[in-house]
């Protein structure tokens, strides 16, 4: 009898729960649903909407708020049908098997792709990425503030101390080695720990003598609001504050610079093979591709909506037509496990440094 | 005497305005015009307009509250028979329960978060709403627990004796009886709980999937760009838990004096009793 | 009443499984290598060896001085504050301590959006400031932001625990004490301020604990270069991927703040038991 009693509470208990993710769970019904992994404010959200309608199915868009945090979750059990990752995720992805290949002849809209932008060395025959988004890593500043003699530094532009107290460093580890890596005149995918380690001096010497914020993306606020005289921030973005304040300017230093690539990928796992295929497609069409370009401010590779963005949206941005072909530029490639720690254990000692 | 009130009520005047500074802040800037947070332009209602229509923000809004009250009722039923049978158990199983109980108040929200990650990965267990709800009540049942508990222990054990002597079934002898006996302590435990499920962020962040997430998370997501939609919703969280708080807090004492004087007296003996005890 | 000694079972099954299992596994994962696979794994002691790196010990002492210094912070405005809303009769102390409660029910990231709002360089205090014709101060990303931001969060787990005990004070010790000659700066130090210590300690627990652990608000308002405890765990975990160092980290933390609220326990019933 008693007995009887608290088992009574036990499944009340678990009935509780059960409903509680029966409801969490429903509106699943029948339709295909397909999962989307890309990064935080990164597409026209009224897309997903229109996409859902035109299929028929149901899309579970998630974002992410760096390449890393992405592969923790993938790590940590996660499964996706269609992530958006930069250039070196997607070779490590590659390298892992846990992609699967594109079928180009399902993208009906991929000759819509400027062919400057396909064929990079992460991925030589795009056999499984589809490019969404590119641009250049650079330095967006006030001309107000900023002399421009001063641009002819480069990257030590940073450590001017002029300008000291008055700077925002990106909080992302690839890109603050890329940037003391090139100002050294080394390759930003360089595996010489001798190298590396110069790289972090210059690092920490920057810290020490600029004392600048690791900002992540409040960056961008404080950029449009004029807080500081000078950011490092993807070109992307610039275009986007550019937009917003019309004082600022951005370029990419001679000694080179990250020509990233943020592309589409379908996982290994995914099961809506066709699906994916669609999403895809639909991102590429000239009209959906120029929604997300206005929307975001990042550099479409579709040619059309490239061009329409350019002379309508972003007419007189230079930021928006990074220039990509300079001969020091480099594409981010994979790095083996052990050169990987190296560089994050740095990266943690710099920026705990006090 | 009156001289110094006034410094006292200026001290706290300022105090307050030290706490409420921010939320006001939020309440009129989600009237802005313009999307800057720094400068209001004019007043506008776009951003409450923006927020009914954003499906995302909207079943971020609804996965807070149905967290925050499944996490409070599982937890305080959870709670509350826990802290009962507690009071009757081995002196050495009590102790044990209760430091192990212990350890979410005490361990930082962080390390909590991990562990219950980590776990949910090794059962390849797939995160989202379930697992969310889960970890909620893992952190709200101690605080349940600790505010029942003393009241479990003051209580008069004779009574539910009595109850079940006179023929009433034990679970007669819990409803009755003991349950309304520990009101106050049950009340608190869930003011306690859905407080701390309706706020938490760590270890919602940490342990969601499946593009669930709370209001937290969705507020931490929008860092990169300003969107005062998010003001218009916090304005409207402040204004209703302004108003349940202050209804559920005045409705008593309104009640209290229409009540003959005679109730009021028993009540203050009661209450004399209780803190002699 | 034995017969609810049962009731306590579905709670030991619960504990076994989402307690102590995770802790369990943290503490595994701090004394192993070979990343997230349960399968490869290796004993090493390696990520512990790793915390005594200067760098790391540096981020803990940086993580303890200011978790001190905001939880001080809190301990004197917030005493003040409890002290004087005693002062007042019963039915406007339940009303100030309400709007004390309020606060703490409203989003903490929110919060510290709005002081983001207040504190940036082109922000409302610095255009207030501007309209008086003073220099625009720079606030945000600084040590006096994060502190800012960490008080305002924590001050009212400061000032209930406190109030509490102050109101549990019987008034006629005090007018005893004054009666036996004491004046009155010593009737509270002896009397009030001694009775309220329960409050005190579990006040300053509290907040201690959630200024230890927090990673939002140094994060928002400190700029990443803003490195405590919380922030280098979620670091490990989140962007780094190493989470077998992660968990050492964990470990290393819990451990302290166990040992220091066992003191702290210990430090109250010494005081109780002096009475």
């Amino acid at each position: 009898m008693r007995r009887n009693k608290w088992k009574k509470w036990v499944s009340l208990m678990t009935g509780l729960a059960m409903t509680a993710g029966l409801l969490a769970g429903c509106g699943g019904s029948s339709k295909p649903t397909l999962k989307v992994y890309s990064c935080g404010e990164y597409i026209d959200t009224s897309l997903l909407g229109e996409f859902e309608r035109e299929y028929n199915c149901k899309v579970i868009y998630e974002t992410f708020d760096s390449n890393e945090s992405m592969y923790t979750k993938l790590q940590s059990g996660e499964r996706y049908d269609v992530l958006v990752p930069s250039d070196y995720m997607i070779e490590r992805l590659m390298k892992e098997d846990r992609l699967q290949p594109v079928d180009w002849t399902l993208l009906s809209n991929a000759e819509g792709l400027d062919a400057e932008i396909l064929g990079k060395e992460f991925d030589p025959d795009n056999t499984y990425s589809v490019p969404y988004f590119y641009g250049t890593v650079g330095i967006l500043y006030d001309t107000t503030v900023v002399d421009a003699a001063d641009l002819e530094d480069g990257w030590e532009l940073l450590r001017n101390t002029k300008y000291a107290n008055d700077i925002y460093m990106y909080d992302s580890e690839r890109d603050s080695f890329m940037i003391a890596l090139k100002a050294l005149g080394y390759s930003m995918n360089t595996t010489n720990t001798d190298e590396i380690d110069q790289a972090y001096q210059w690092l920490i010497e920057q810290r020490d003598t600029m004392k600048p914020v690791y900002a992540g993306d409040d960056v961008i606020d404080n950029m449009i609001s004029g807080n500081k005289a000078m950011a490092v921030v993807y070109s992307g973005d610039a275009a986007y504050i550019m937009s917003e304040n019309e004082d600022l300017e951005y370029f990419a230093p001679e000694e080179g610079t990250n020509v990233w690539q943020d592309a589409m990928v379908i996982t290994s796992d995914c099961t809506e093979i066709q699906l994916a295929h669609d999403y895809i497609n639909f991102m590429l069409d000239a009209e959906h591709a120029y929604a997300n370009t206005v929307e975001v401010g990042y550099t479409s590779p579709v040619t059309e909506a490239r061009s329409r963005a350019a002379q309508q949206d972003f007419a007189g941005i230079s930021a928006y037509l990074p220039e990509t072909t300079g001969e020091n530029n480099e594409v981010f490639r994979y790095q083996e496990q052990n050169i990987r720690e190296y560089f994050a254990d740095l990266w943690t000692k710099v920026k705990a440094s006090n | 005497m009156m001289k110094k009130k006034i410094g006292s009520i200026l001290y706290i005047t300022v105090c307050f305005l030290f706490l409420y500074l921010p939320i006001l802040v939020t309440m009129v800037y989600s009237f802005n015009s313009s999307k800057s947070l720094t400068s209001f332009e004019s007043f506008s209602l776009r951003w409450y307009e923006n927020l009914f229509t954003s499906g995302e923000i909207m079943n971020a809004v609804y996965v807070s509250i149905t967290i925050a009250l499944l996490a409070t009722a599982i937890s305080t039923v959870l709670g509350t028979i826990t802290a009962i049978g507690l009071s009757k158990s081995r002196r050495i199983l009590k102790e044990i329960i209760i430091n192990v109980n212990n350890i979410p108040i005490m361990n930082p929200d962080i390390v909590t978060a991990i562990g219950l990650m980590i776990l949910f990965s090794s059962i390849k267990m797939e995160k989202g709403y379930l697992t969310m709800l889960l970890a909620h009540i893992a952190f709200c049942t101690p605080y349940v627990i600790t505010s029942v508990y003393p009241k479990v222990r003051n209580m008069d054990p004779n009574l539910a004796n009595a109850a079940m002597d006179l023929g009433a079934t034990p679970m007669q002898a819990l409803v009755k009886v003991i349950l309304p006996m520990l009101k106050e302590g049950i009340y608190a435990g869930v003011l306690l709980a859905f407080t701390m499920s309706f706020d938490d962020f760590v270890i919602s962040y940490f342990v969601t999937g499946n593009g669930v997430s709370n209001i937290s998370i969705i507020v931490y997501n929008m860092t990169k760009r300003t969107n005062p939609t998010i003001n218009a919703l916090s304005t409207l969280v402040i204004l209703v838990i302004v108003i349940t708080l202050v209804t559920v807090n005045v409705i008593p004492l309104i009640i209290r004096r229409k009540r003959n004087p005679e109730d009021e007296f028993t009540d203050m003996n009661r209450s004399l009793k209780e803190e002699e005890a | 009443m034995r017969h609810f000694i049962r009731l306590i079972r579905p709670y030991i099954v619960w504990a076994v499984v989402m307690i102590i299992i995770p802790l369990l596994l943290i503490v595994l994962y701090s004394v192993t290598t070979g990343g997230n696979d349960l399968v490869n794994i290796q004993f090493t002691l390696n990520n512990f060896k790793k915390m005594t790196e200067p760098i790391y010990v540096a981020v803990f002492v940086k993580s303890f001085q200011l978790g001190l210094l905001s939880v001080g912070i809190c301990l004197v405005i917030g005493y003040i504050l409890a002290y004087l809303i005693t002062i007042f009769s019963e039915k406007v102390q339940n009303l100030l301590i309400l709007f004390v409660t309020i606060p703490m029910w409203i989003n903490t990231l929110l919060r510290t959006y709005a002081w983001i709002c207040l504190l940036s360089d082109n922000g409302i205090i610095n255009s207030i400031l501007g309209v008086f014709g003073m220099e625009p101060m720079s606030m945000m990303y600084t040590d006096f932001a994060v502190i800012i931001g960490l008080v305002s969060d924590l001050l009212p787990f400061m000032v209930i625990p406190i109030h509490t005990s102050l109101c549990k004070i019987d008034q006629s010790l005090l007018e005893a004490s004054m009666d036996l000659g004491a004046n009155r700066f010593q009737t509270f130090w002896r009397v009030t301020f001694k009775l309220s210590i329960p409050g005190v300690l579990n006040g300053i627990i509290m907040t201690f604990l959630l200024s230890i652990s927090t990673f939002v608000i140094p994060k928002l308002l400190g700029g990443g270069q803003y490195m405590l405890i919380g922030n280098l765990i979620e670091n490990q975990f989140i962007s780094v991927g190493d989470w077998n160092f992660g968990s050492a980290i964990s470990v290393i933390l819990a451990f302290i703040i166990l040992i220091a609220i066992t003191s702290m326990k210990q430090i109250d019933k010494e005081e109780a038991e002096e009475e």
